[in-house]
């Protein structure tokens, strides 16, 4: 089962003009996500808030469709694309 | 009715394929609440006044710092320590005195919202942080208006417009507050997506078009990049889940 991750490098400390593609597995987003923290465990603070929960920043969008608000407990099949953007919030 | 004037000022854009004149006068007659006169509320408050608008109420309690010239092109260098709302105020009228504009120097609260943004048409989030855009989605749920949404940083931005009871709302996309602070950005990116915002509004004012709802479009400007992501009313939300869904939508 391979369910590809494409992660804005944003998450990974910096605002960049590129995204990391990276392949999970799991039947839902929260297992890929937590198979993606295994690759990666830097982000686990980035893409987790403190109670576990998707952070604020991090906006999951599965075969580019939201996933909010139970964005971990969305089941994910084979060959599926989950993209992790983050929230711009500013404007002034 | 349209003077002669407005009929020439207005030509090239009445030419348009299902505006015409009738499209104009719905312009003329429109009543726009713009919250912010910072980046996002430049671009949009130019060429809505551009576009014949009839009134423009713009609200923003900051005054204008060095910091805020290389994206507020409406602040000049002699602007700085005015406020905003009145520094944008003089632009705008200078492009179109035909349009009210509404100066309002006050910060958007839970207390005033409410009156702000009643017996307005529509509601533009033009706003730097996502209590104050909470606020305004809520209002605009609250008193059916509909609001469009946009915002950015660095080189990238996000763009969506919501109709009350017909589409997600932007409670439906974003969750909490985040940290305000400093934040980079670059004067092109809320240029982009503020006249993303202004289409928006032009074409529902005029009523032609698709616009851009159950949508969230993100810009990346270093890529040149645009992608849209689909999303669905939350039946749960805490704003708009009261909200019966019309039929078909």
């Amino acid at each position: 089962m391979s369910i590809k991750v494409n992660i804005s490098r944003y998450f990974f400390g910096g605002w960049a003009n590129e995204s990391v593609v990276a392949e999970v597995s799991g039947n839902t987003v929260g297992q890929c996500l937590n198979h993606l923290v295994r690759q990666f465990p830097a982000i686990k603070k980035e893409i987790f808030d403190e109670d576990g929960e998707v952070a604020v920043e991090a906006r999951i969008f599965v075969n580019g469709e939201s996933a909010f608000p139970k964005e971990l407990a969305k089941p994910v099949r084979d060959g599926d694309m989950i993209d992790i953007i983050p929230m711009a919030i500013s404007g002034g | 009715m349209l003077t002669r004037n407005e009929l020439e000022r207005y030509d090239r854009q009445i030419m348009i394929e299902g505006f015409g004149e009738e499209g104009q006068e719905k312009l003329k007659r429109a009543r726009v609440f713009i919250a912010g006169a910072g980046g996002l509320s430049t671009p949009v408050s130019t060429y809505l006044v551009a576009a014949g608008v009839g009134v423009i109420r713009i609200v923003d309690y900051d005054r204008v710092e060095l910091n805020n010239l290389n994206r507020q092109v409406l602040h000049w260098e002699g602007d700085i320590g005015r406020s905003k709302v009145d520094s944008v105020t003089e632009k705008l009228k200078k492009l179109n005195q035909e349009v009210t504009i509404e100066a309002v120097a006050e910060m958007i609260t839970d207390a005033n919202i409410s009156q702000l943004v009643a017996g307005f048409d529509l509601i533009v989030d033009a706003m730097d942080n996502l209590e104050t855009r909470y606020l305004l989605n809520k209002a605009a749920l609250d008193q059916n208006i509909p609001f469009f949404h946009g915002a950015i940083y660095g080189f990238e931005g996000r763009a969506m417009t919501i109709i009350p009871g017909e589409t997600a709302c932007l409670r439906c996309v974003y969750r909490g507050v985040t940290a305000k602070g400093k934040f980079p950005v670059i004067g092109v990116t809320p240029a982009v997506i503020g006249c993303i915002q202004a289409t928006e509004v032009i074409k529902y004012i005029v009523g032609i078009g698709k616009l851009l709802t159950n949508r969230l479009l993100v810009y990346d400007g270093l890529n040149m990049e645009f992608r849209e992501f689909k999303v669905k009313k939350d039946p749960n939300c805490e704003h708009c889940g009261h909200l019966t869904l019309k039929e078909g939508k």
